[in-house]
């Protein structure tokens, strides 16, 4: 066992760990019978020690008179602790890293970019392409009118100017019968 | 979302929009056209040997709103255009078309009537579409030339029940 679990044993007993390294202690208490029987002597030294003064005790000079020697490391190491325990939780250091910040213009970069070409592909295959139409009646008497059936899916367009020119009438055989 | 993740869906997702599988390997420009020549008339029938026009085809013209009683196929033709490509298919003695794949699905479509252009059509045509040029006939009957866009592979099953 090292100095340094040896340390933590003893906060431990005074109640000075965090509560993740108290939980941690704990656990490693329940594994480890010498950490166990360490933190056995220790507790009865405490007690004695607490008892040392008081009437009817064996001891003949009162607790408060009674200097422990602490080691130079436990006594600053206590203190370590007391900062660690008051210190608030690690807030992550955010990093100003060329490539964090090619990241963070990036993502909306990206995102606007795929936004704006979808809308652009929608664009033309919905808009622009398929019911665009575009009708030019050349003959003078030729007028068109354009009618579009979405459900049937077709596009009419109708001229006026046969009828006066008879544009079918008098077929050959193969097309409109005479009448 | 990982940086490197996040750049892989990025660059999947814009691939996949400028590059759709379909046009990419698939769609080499070419067009399959059916042009037909329909007569729309009340007389139910006018003369026996005239070919009813497909059940779909007629449901589609009796929805327009020049409703004829009955349609009749007078002529049809199917034809290939490349990209860029046109031609001239005579539907008639009177009536004579002209077709151009101009890319993207879309047509231009020029009627002539006795070798006079009369009208061109630029539109869309995508699988299933139809454009309808149409005009009066004498005695209140109709002339359609019919334009679509068709599947070269199944053009010979499905052509009479258009």
């Amino acid at each position: 066992m090292t100095e340094e679990q040896q340390l933590k044993l003893q906060a431990f007993l005074d109640g000075e760990l965090p509560e993740k390294d108290t939980r941690e202690v704990a656990a490693w208490l329940a594994r480890d019978p010498d950490a166990t029987a360490l933190l056995g002597e220790l507790r009865n030294t405490r007690k004695a020690l607490a008892d040392f003064g008081k009437p009817g005790s064996a001891g003949v000079s009162p607790a408060s008179a009674l200097k422990v020697p602490a080691s130079r490391e436990f006594y600053w190491s206590k203190i370590q602790r007391e900062i660690e325990r008051s210190a608030p939780a690690a807030v992550p250091v955010k990093s100003n890293s060329l490539f964090t910040l090619f990241r963070r213009v990036l993502m909306p970069l990206g995102a606007v970019a795929v936004l704006a070409l979808g809308g652009i592909i929608t664009l033309h295959q919905f808009a622009g392409g398929q019911h665009s139409i575009q009708v030019n009646a050349l003959l003078g008497d030729a007028g068109a009118f354009t009618y579009r059936d979405e459900s049937q899916g077709m596009t009419v367009v109708w001229l006026s100017y046969p009828a006066e020119n008879k544009f079918a009438e008098k077929p050959p055989a193969d097309t409109l019968p005479a009448k | 979302m990982r940086p490197g993740l996040f750049c892989a869906c990025l660059l999947f997702l814009v691939s996949a929009l400028v590059f759709p599988v379909d046009s990419a390997f698939a769609d080499t420009g070419d067009m399959t056209i059916e042009a037909q020549l329909i007569w729309g008339t009340n007389d139910s029938k006018p003369d026996a040997k005239l070919k009813p026009a497909g059940p779909i085809l007629s449901e589609k013209l009796k929805h327009s709103p020049f409703k004829w009683d009955h349609y009749f196929e007078m002529h049809r033709e199917v034809f290939k255009l490349r990209l860029n490509e046109e031609k001239t298919i005579t539907m008639s003695r009177n009536c004579v078309v002209s077709v151009t794949n101009i890319g993207g699905d879309q047509v231009k479509f020029s009627l002539f009537g006795k070798g006079k252009l009369a009208n061109t059509v630029t539109q869309a045509l995508p699988n299933g579409q139809l454009l309808v040029t149409g005009g009066d006939a004498e005695n209140s009957t109709a002339w359609f030339v019919v334009l679509r866009q068709v599947d070269s592979k199944t053009m010979e099953t499905n052509s009479s029940s258009r």
